[in-house]
């Protein structure tokens, strides 16, 4: 079986929906035993359903839709379905259960649809069922023609950066100005007194923006190698963006991300000599980064920290916390990413296990897009704190003692902030407000309960 | 790379091959000496594989033309040595003379197309030298021995070179730095070049106490060396390392299709293949996955290197499950002895860990304290493997640990010297 992968440009109209669908129809008769299963696989996350993910999936299915003598579909939304002639349940059922395993890291997999429906397939007895999975080919089919007849229109396609485009890029970022595209995110610590204080000022280059400046029609983060080797090259231009820029108050902590390779040249230290005396760095590193250089790791943990800075892991997430130890990277602060799942006690508890051997002060909660984040860092006694949550306490804290707050929103206040130069900080009345370091009243994190 | 039956058999022919090869200029040294009062009759021929393209004097051609003799040393009329500069020499009795130089015929007919050959015409050759031993014994046992020399000073040199290329930082080593630009010619240049040729295999060998080493499986890959040379012979590799892991992604894919384009070499078991874990997904694998037996699928294991799998999490735990599900097994390449704390084989559910040898390994310590005993011990018995073990102290430290098996030039070797030795006391035994 040659299956057209979802999302590509068939050389003819006739999709693999119009092609379920008459399949669909020609069985009216013979219905009688037959067996359809639609895969929802077009609900997973975008990073599990990539061409490889799918392409897999059907090798799964295939022996045994074959076996049974059936038909299967791969439809343009990465949806499988499939059609089985006098099927041995079981067979079927393992298969499903397979699948499913191999996606279990999916929320798909294991979220409750809250009605008992089964998120992840949906099974048609044809013989009782057939008119559903009939509504359901049709509807299918038409999805299709209505999807083919809008990607007419739009025919501007995004290549993914490949070694030559990458070759003409890195040319095009010698002439652009970087400090257009360099924003900043604060980090809040909650003390024990229930104050929140500016922890540090993160950073870093907006890659949309980039990619808008330098390349539209490439996809810059499309080729994960060829993208670390650019981003070497961006670490100098924001070293160096950074030096001459100007901001009313300086943070007393610059949090940057950077590649192990760049702690040791002459930008970073040309960096850190155009700092106030009092400043320091907080390095951010990627796990990517520490394991394909650990040597160097070692070494540039070990020469940050004996000038007074700070050595960062970012980037932390469930599965890195699942399947590393975090106690070896023995950084002075570990960035988790913040994420819904977290709520849930299977996940969130797994996540708290695997932060206990870690002083809390070294750990950062990050992404905090909601309340809910912040209440349950607090809860797992996580006192620090980053994301467009803690944006927009800072903002409006920021508003609230602010004089030229009438002529602004919310919304204006949060962008200002995070810009480092152009028209949206020269729109603010108040850049000293926007550069302060405000200190916040909050509640205070929970104490640890070390049995958990 | 894939081996058939009839592949197999061409295997263990260059197998018995390179055991009939006395190998090196010590072996003839000895031989000349012993020659001495025998010289009357005898005559020898020096052919010059050194003289050719890089890419026409490969350990194979070596062994090809060495073959040239084969039969003539098995008819005990001549004795063949493979030098270290991939010259051969043969010395022969006058008998067998029109058979040798028909075989010098068959030779240059082999690297015709080898500039070096296209302007020698046979008179005032440069490819062959021929000695009469009764006249020209005196000047073949200086060329001997200028040989041994020039191979002793050269082994001196690379262990000096070696030395200094450890400690030296990446970006000081000879050579341009890669490019975009050269990656995207060198990618280009890919899908034409002839990776065949540039197949190699080395054995991962269980070696316990003093017992002679048992091959476990072979690891089948390219030679950068050789690729380098053949593509971009001034270009550094190791200068932009993430260039480089881009580079191995499209290796792995034209790997995969030069054993999917071979419909009579089914992968035969015990191999190991390097993969990127995007690879594993790709059709060249699900092609490859179709072309071997299901019984197979457990001898293989598939190497993925470290920081392939940490730089996606998510697609290594799926490409590691769907490979499992098939059979494969899985091992973690490139695990050093810094970055050995972070690889936790059992939470990451690999089946295999490759570690490097690093003399520094002889602390006995990770850089974290612990003692790497520990480590290994966790990894499981016979789950680590310790690769690049150029010398004797990496296998004295690696079983000192507890390590059972072992790769590297130093254990290529051992195996060598083992199947010769076996070979002695069976032609002993007769």
């Amino acid at each position: 079986m040659n299956f057209p992968m979802a999302g590509a440009p068939g050389p003819e109209i006739v999709t693999q929906e119009k092609l379920l669908l008459d399949a669909a129809e020609r069985i009216a008769r013979i219905r009688d035993g037959r067996l359809a299963v639609h895969v929802h696989l077009s609900a997973l996350r975008p990073t599990n359903r990539q061409e490889g993910h799918i392409r897999i999936a059907l090798r799964m299915l295939e022996p045994m839709v074959n076996a049974y003598r059936g038909q299967m579909f791969l439809l343009g939304n990465s949806d499988i379905v499939f059609m089985v002639k006098d099927p041995n349940p079981t067979d079927v059922e393992n298969m499903i259960f397979k699948l499913r395993a191999l996606f279990s890291k999916d929320p798909l997999t294991y979220a409750d649809s809250g009605d008992g429906r089964d998120n992840f397939c949906t099974w048609y007895d044809l013989g009782l069922e057939y008119e559903a999975f009939l509504a359901v080919s049709q509807k299918a089919a038409s999805e299709a023609q209505r999807r083919q007849k809008a990607k007419a229109i739009v025919t501007k396609e995004i290549n993914n950066l490949d070694a030559k485009s990458l070759g003409t890029v890195l040319e095009r970022i010698a002439t652009i100005d970087i400090a257009k595209l360099i924003r900043r995110q604060a980090a809040i610590a909650i003390t024990h007194q229930g104050n929140a204080e500016v922890l540090f000022q993160e950073f870093f280059i907006a890659m949309s923006e980039l990619q808008k400046a330098l390349a539209p029609d490439i996809n810059l983060l499309g080729n994960r190698w060829l993208f670390q080797h650019l981003s070497q090259t961006l670490d100098f231009r924001m070293l160096g963006a950074l030096q001459s820029l100007k901001l009313t108050q300086r943070p007393p902590t610059y949090s940057l991300n950077l590649n192990i390779s760049a702690v040791a040249t002459k930008s970073f230290t040309d960096f850190e000599k155009s700092l106030p005396p009092d400043s320091r760095v907080s390095v951010e590193l990627q796990v990517l980064d520490v394991l394909a250089d650990s040597r160097g790791y070692y070494a540039a943990r070990e020469s940050l920290r004996e000038k007074g800075h700070l050595v960062a892991i970012d980037g932390l997430n469930e599965l890195t916390l699942r399947l590393m130890d975090l106690r070896q990277f023995d950084a002075d602060l570990h960035k988790i990413s913040w994420s819904p799942e977290m709520r849930e006690a299977e996940h969130g508890d797994a996540v708290a296990a695997a932060l206990m051997p870690v002083a809390p002060e070294r750990l950062l909660l990050a992404r905090c897009d909601s309340e809910a984040a912040i209440t349950w860092g607090m809860n797992q006694g996580i006192s620090r704190f980053q994301g467009r949550h803690v944006d927009a306490m800072l903002a409006a804290y920021t508003m609230h003692g602010c004089d030229k707050a009438a002529a602004c929103t919310l919304a204006q206040c949060i962008s200002r902030h995070g810009v480092v130069t152009g028209p949206l900080r020269n729109d603010c009345g108040n850049n000293q407000m926007l550069d302060s370091s405000p200190v916040m009243r909050v509640a205070r994190p929970k104490q640890r309960q070390e049995t958990l | 790379m894939a081996f058939s039956p009839s592949d197999r058999a061409a295997t263990e022919r260059q197998k018995m091959i390179a055991q009939r090869l006395p190998s090196g200029e010590n072996l003839l040294l000895e031989y000349i000496h012993k020659l001495e009062r025998h010289r009357r009759g005898r005559r020898a021929v020096l052919i010059r594989l050194s003289i050719l393209q890089a890419v026409n004097r490969r350990e194979h051609h070596v062994r090809i033309a060495a073959a040239t003799f084969e039969t003539l040393v098995k008819q005990l009329k001549g004795q063949v040595f493979a030098l270290s500069n991939a010259d051969i020499i043969f010395i022969f009795k006058e008998a067998a003379l029109e058979e040798v130089e028909a075989g010098i015929v068959k030779l240059r007919f082999l690297f015709s197309d080898d500039p070096a050959l296209a302007s020698d015409d046979r008179e005032g050759s440069t490819f062959t030298d021929w000695f009469l031993l009764e006249r020209d014994y005196d000047s073949l046992l200086h060329f001997a021995q200028r040989m041994l020399n020039e191979e002793r000073q050269r082994r001196t040199q690379e262990f000096a070179q070696g030395l200094v290329e450890q400690q030296m930082p990446r970006q000081q080593k000879r050579g341009e730095p890669l490019t975009p630009m050269m990656l995207a010619k060198m990618e280009e240049a890919l899908v034409r070049a002839d990776l065949a040729n540039m197949m190699r295999r080395q054995a991962v060998c269980a070696m316990v106490g003093k017992a002679p080493p048992q091959p476990v499986f072979h690891e089948l890959f390219i030679s950068i060396a050789d690729l380098r040379e053949t593509l971009l012979p001034n270009v550094n590799l190791a200068s932009s390392p993430w260039l480089f892991q881009q580079l191995t992604e499209t290796l792995d894919r034209r790997v995969l299709s030069l054993l999917n384009k071979h419909d009579d070499r089914t992968v035969a078991g015990d191999v190991s293949i390097n993969l990127n874990v995007q690879t594993l997904l790709s059709h060249e694998f699900l092609t490859f996955d179709d072309n071997i037996k299901a019984s197979m699928r457990g001898t293989i294991v598939l190497e993925l290197q470290k920081v392939d799998i940490f730089a996606d999490l998510g697609a290594f735990l799926f490409a590691r499950d769907f490979a499992h599900d098939r059979g494969y097994r899985i091992c973690i390449d490139g695990v050093n002895l810094e970055s050995a704390p972070f690889v936790d084989r059992e939470r990451l559910g690999i089946d295999l860990v490759k570690l490097v040898w690093d003399p520094a390994m002889a602390t006995g310590k990770l850089p974290n304290g612990s003692p790497l005993l520990d480590y290994v011990h966790r990894c499981g018995p016979s789950r680590a493997i310790l690769c690049r073990c150029d010398a004797q102290d990496a296998v004295d430290c690696g079983q000192a640990t507890g390590i059972t098996l072992f790769q590297g030039r130093h254990v290529e070797a051992l195996l060598t010297a083992e199947i010769q030795r076996q070979k002695g006391s069976f032609r002993r035994r007769r």
